[in-house]
């Protein structure tokens, strides 16, 4: 779970995952709210970045910390709140029924609950777009923070986009491992903190840049 | 010899000495240096032998030439300098990130 300046919210989504028995590990990129004391004293793996790298390299450190720790299954978590924990089962079971590498939440497909607004879902959907040209992988959401994968993947897997643009990359790096993958119907809650915090037309056009200049140069 | 020859001629060959003072290591280094500095200057004092090479190349002017020349050669310089920024990112990021891991096993080991 990436971490950056989620003080009001991190310890409910964290005691939410720990009620359900699903160890924890938090990757504090370099807050500066009080964030890492918030989850002082409660059973999670902590680390904390001391610069701030981006959520990209977040999720890499999270992935090599899991790694090490000789987990077998890897979730990808807002800390924000946005996801809902009952997913995860759910996910996990379609991993394991499909025999699949890797499973992308999706709030956009039949099962799937949203209160999302008009104008992000038009964003939401010219990112597939994007996407596709990008990565040849038509998917029907983008930018969702909730994936599940197995061992094999998070091996392969290597995060270089430090900043937004790995939302894309990870489908860069699906096609490159050639890992087996497929979509699941997700619950999105979008909260006024949540809402606040999320992507805007700006973020959009520096992520567009940074894929194209990823393209050029990996 | 007008204003604009005479600035120009003074920079290139201070940007010469320059890249001398600066590299300064082999002999091949300092004849490619004399090499440009010394088609620069010759070109500067003579327009119209750039503008030959220019209506040989098919542009109108050798300044002209000169300005789409300048503009892929900085272009070029753009782009391998980001690529050297973004490699630097990514081994300050592993720095960091190794950083962070020993620093929690350091933590976790204290705690037990």
């Amino acid at each position: 779970m990436p971490c950056y300046n989620e003080a009001a919210v991190i310890k409910n989504t964290v005691d939410e995952l720990l009620e359900y028995g699903y160890k924890v590990v938090i990757i504090d990129d370099a807050s500066t709210d009080n964030s890492g004391n918030q989850v002082e004293g409660l059973p999670v793996h902590y680390i904390r970045h001391r610069i701030n790298l981006g959520q990209g390299a977040a999720l890499q450190t999270g992935i090599d910390v899991a790694l090490k720790k000789e987990a077998d299954y890897f979730v990808t978590f807002d800390a924000d709140g946005q996801h809902d924990v009952k997913d995860i089962p759910g996910m996990l079971q379609s991993l394991e029924h499909k025999n699949h590498d890797i499973i992308l939440g999706s709030r956009f497909i039949t099962g799937a609950t949203t209160n999302i607004s008009f104008i992000r879902k038009l964003f939401l959907k010219t990112a597939c777009l994007f996407n596709y040209l990008f990565t040849g992988i038509l998917l029907t959401d983008a930018h969702n923070g909730l994936r599940v994968f197995n061992r094999h993947a998070a091996k392969l897997i290597r995060l270089k986009e430090n900043r937004m643009a790995h939302a894309t990359e990870f489908l860069l790096e699906i096609k490159r491992n050639r890992l087996s993958f497929s979509e699941y119907p997700v619950h999105i809650r979008y909260t006024v903190y949540s809402r606040k915090k999320g992507q805007s037309l700006l973020n959009s056009i520096r992520i567009f840049f940074e894929l194209v200049l990823n393209k050029i140069f990996d | 010899m007008t204003i604009i020859q005479v600035a120009l001629t003074a920079g290139v060959i201070f940007l010469g000495l320059y890249m001398y003072l600066r590299l300064r290591s082999t002999l091949f280094d300092v004849l490619l240096i004399l090499l440009f500095i010394g088609a620069g200057v010759f070109l500067i004092l003579f327009p119209d032998y750039a503008n030959t090479i220019a209506h040989w190349a098919g542009v109108g002017r050798g300044a002209d030439l000169m300005f789409y020349l300048g503009f892929l050669f900085l272009f070029f310089l753009i782009l391998k300098l980001y690529a050297r920024l973004r490699r630097i990112e990514q081994n300050f990021t592993e720095l960091v990130r190794k950083k962070s891991i020993e620093e929690a096993e350091d933590t976790a080991k204290k705690n037990y």
